[in-house]
């Protein structure tokens, strides 16, 4: 499937940016790896589950 | 001018407080001996001292003194070590809890430290490469004491103390404490095979619990996980695979791993044993080392292994400065936990451990930090000057889970359990003692010596969700009706109809309008609902016995400095003994009921008021306050060398 995504002038400028700055080599494979890494958290749980997790090797939440 | 020169000419003052006549740029002596004991109740010191079972505390205080010392608000280790850190409270270093959270977002997140990601990524197959490595940050702000000693060329030891990772800079001898993380950047996740079907289909918190399949030939294979390898460009865990060959007429086990071969017998702890994860095979690599222990052999077959901990040989984060003192550590001494909090409280709460088998490993944790401490006092003892600070964490992760066994109003009291184990906290601050009289006599007795804890210890029988509060008394509004107990407000809060929010172990928020996302209180309002809020709060009874739940409600901004006060919650709540914030609450999420019955080994507790848990002060030299207060230590330690008080420093020096 393939779909078109209109960004907004700031929106595009900050992709830009983003593109630059990490090395990606365009704006789909941006697109492809910040969508990835969104999915792989809906997986995974979430920030929450990870922080929960990580309190709890202190041991004050169980 | 020594000390005992000034003792002479000091006159009457002098003879109350020894120390009190040297004026800053002074310095009293040369060397100073700090040893942090987290968690020590001055409570239960009296009572053991009383009955003569701390010999060498008692001995050390009858030269000084022996006092409670105030805790910082909230009494929390990453706070109250913050606290004797910087001198200051901790408005002036920034961190108020565990866990903070972004207003942005309501998220709470760590407030210790941050992992900056790396950047610059060249692709390189299937590998991502960072051309500048991501960092970890110490959020920590504002310099630490012994920077003032560093500028005048005193050196010092800071061995572990919490609040510390990753270490500040530094040319000083510092190590992290509390806040280390595992090599998978939790706080210790540890791995189980066993044979028990039930027990491998378990969902434990801070756990991998995998079936360990033996085939006829009695052998076992597994894997270790490790950390998750970013430089894939599909993020995937590296794995440590290994063979144990099980050997039940014997009630051995020998563990195949990277070419090493480990013998267990049957309730028996490995060496450290080190590894290496590949990043890049023969590029690029983690190490991390484990402990292996046999929990069982027989009917079941319980293989327990430690928590992967950074390796002090070679850090793939930095845990010291210079960074090669962790490796001289583990040259000279053997290698260490580097885990901030290295017992596993957790393999205890779930029920991996036994309460025996916990004991087993505090003491061989405690054990371990006697051996570094004999080091370090060796080379204290040749070096001309400096400071020691040596920090101890048994008394506190031991207290923590060994509670229960003494209080028979704790719902979690088990009389068998109990009889059987409920020596373990004495003994453990017996034992400390003895180590404390070994140092004592291993060391020119002119040297001061300072034992301090930062809190001491309360029961925690019952745990308050304050958001549940918050809903019954309408300040948070949910979008959804369809509560339970596992409903995170974070998901389905109303927050445009929401005023006051809770998270972490002491934190309460206003949802204010300007700062949170959606805010809604303003700042005309804020004063008037904080105080509405806190007199309520210092109502609430627990209907199941009519006792007071919270304490004290500290409005921050009456409390602390306000260099970083944006970071800090609006009120932190001071639980009366006996109480503290549920699990649920801390991270968010809703309980059946406002309070509930704490069932579970972690049974002691210190997130309550901090007038309820004072920290102890012991010290071979007078001082000139009756109550010290933990922001008071750094400003003596750096008088006693005859450095002034760093400018944001709060406290006041005590000689």
């Amino acid at each position: 499937m393939s779909s078109k995504v209109k960004l907004s002038k700031e929106a595009d400028q900050k992709a830009t940016a983003i593109i630059a700055f990490h090395g990606y080599s365009s704006l789909e494979e941006l697109v492809e790896d910040l969508i990835g890494k969104e999915y792989e958290k809906i997986k995974s749980g979430d920030d929450k589950e990870e922080l929960a997790n990580k309190l709890s090797g202190l041991g004050y939440i169980s | 001018m020594k000390r005992r020169d000034f003792i002479k000419s000091g006159g009457a003052i002098a003879a109350a407080a020894p120390f009190m006549n040297f004026g800053a740029g002074k310095p009293l002596g040369k060397k100073l001996l700090v040893v942090g004991c987290d968690g020590m109740d001055p409570g239960i010191v009296n009572r053991l001292m009383a009955a003569g079972e701390l010999p060498n505390l008692k001995r050390l205080g009858d030269r000084g003194i022996f006092t409670m010392m105030r805790s910082s608000i909230p009494p929390q280790s990453p706070v109250a070590w913050g606290s004797f850190i910087s001198g200051a409270d901790p408005g002036k270093f920034g961190i108020f809890d565990f866990l903070h959270r972004d207003p942005e977002t309501y998220i709470p997140m760590f407030s210790q430290s941050d992992t900056l990601p790396s950047r610059w990524l060249v692709k390189l197959g299937d590998y991502r490469i960072p051309l500048k490595p991501g960092k970890v940050v110490l959020k920590r702000e504002g310099p630490a004491f012994w920077d003032f000693l560093e500028e005048r060329g005193i050196p010092a030891t800071i061995f572990k103390v919490p609040t510390n990772y990753p270490p500040s800079p530094s040319t000083q001898r510092t190590l992290a404490g509390m806040g280390t993380p595992d090599i998978q950047g939790t706080y210790g996740i540890y791995t189980l095979f066993t044979s028990d079907e039930h027990e491998s289909q378990r969902d434990l918190a801070a756990a991998n619990v995998y079936y360990a399949y033996i085939d006829e030939n009695q052998v076992m294979e597994g894997q270790l996980e490790g950390p998750k390898n970013d430089l894939l460009r599909e993020s995937e865990p590296i794995v440590v695979p290994f063979k144990a060959y099980v050997d039940n007429r014997h009630k051995t086990v020998r563990i195949d791993i990277q070419g090493r071969e480990i013998l267990l017998a049957e309730k028996e702890y490995s060496d450290w044993v080190e590894l290496t994860f590949p990043l890049i095979s023969g590029l690029a690599s983690i190490s991390g080392m484990v402990r292996f222990y046999l929990l069982e052999m027989g009917e079941r077959f319980r293989l327990y292994i430690s928590p992967i901990h950074i390796s002090p040989r070679h850090p793939a984060v930095p845990i010291s400065t210079p960074p090669g003192y962790s490796a001289e550590l583990a040259d000279r001494v053997g290698l260490f936990h580097t885990i901030g909090l290295p017992a596993d409280t957790k393999a205890l709460s779930n029920g991996t451990f036994s309460m025996e088998n916990f004991i087993t490993q505090s003491l061989s944790v405690f054990g371990e930090s006697c051996r570094l401490f004999a080091y370090e006092l060796e080379r204290f003892d040749r070096q001309p000057e400096g400071l020691l600070f040596f920090y101890f964490s048994s008394l506190d992760q031991g207290q923590h889970m060994f509670w229960a066994l003494n209080d028979k109003e704790h719902p979690y009291y088990h009389p068998e359990e109990g009889r059987r184990f409920g020596y373990i906290t004495d003994e453990l601050y017996r034992k400390f003692d003895r180590v404390l009289g070994r140092a004592l006599k291993s060391i020119d007795p002119a040297i001061p010596v300072l034992v301090m804890s930062d809190h001491g210890f309360a029961p925690f029988r019952r745990e308050v969700n304050i958001n549940n509060w918050l809903l019954r008394e309408g300040y948070l509004k949910l979008s959804t009706r369809d509560i339970s107990e596992e409903t995170s407000i974070l998901d389905t809060a109303d927050w445009p109809a929401s005023r006051a929010y809770a998270l972490g172990l002491n934190g309460f928020y206003l949802n204010q309008k300007g700062r949170e996302k959606e805010g809604v209180v303003t700042t005309g309002e804020r004063r008037r609902l904080l105080e509405e809020i806190k007199a309520k709060l210092e109502a609430l009874v627990d209907p199941a016995n009519g006792q007071k739940v919270v304490s004290c409600a500290y409005i921050s901004e009456d409390n602390f400095s306000k260099d970083f006060i944006e970071r800090a919650p609006d009120i932190i709540l001071g639980f009366h003994r006996g109480y503290r914030i549920s699990d649920n609450s801390a991270l968010g999420t809703l309980d059946r009921d406002i309070i509930i019955d704490n069932l579970g080994w972690w049974s002691g507790d210190h997130c309550v008021d901090p007038k309820r848990v004072p920290a102890s002060f012991v010290s071979s030299f007078k001082i000139n306050a009756r109550v010290p207060d933990m922001r008071d230590v750094a400003p003596t330690i750096l008088k006693y060398f005859g450095v002034p008080a760093g400018a944001g420093m709060t406290g006041k020096a005590l000689i």
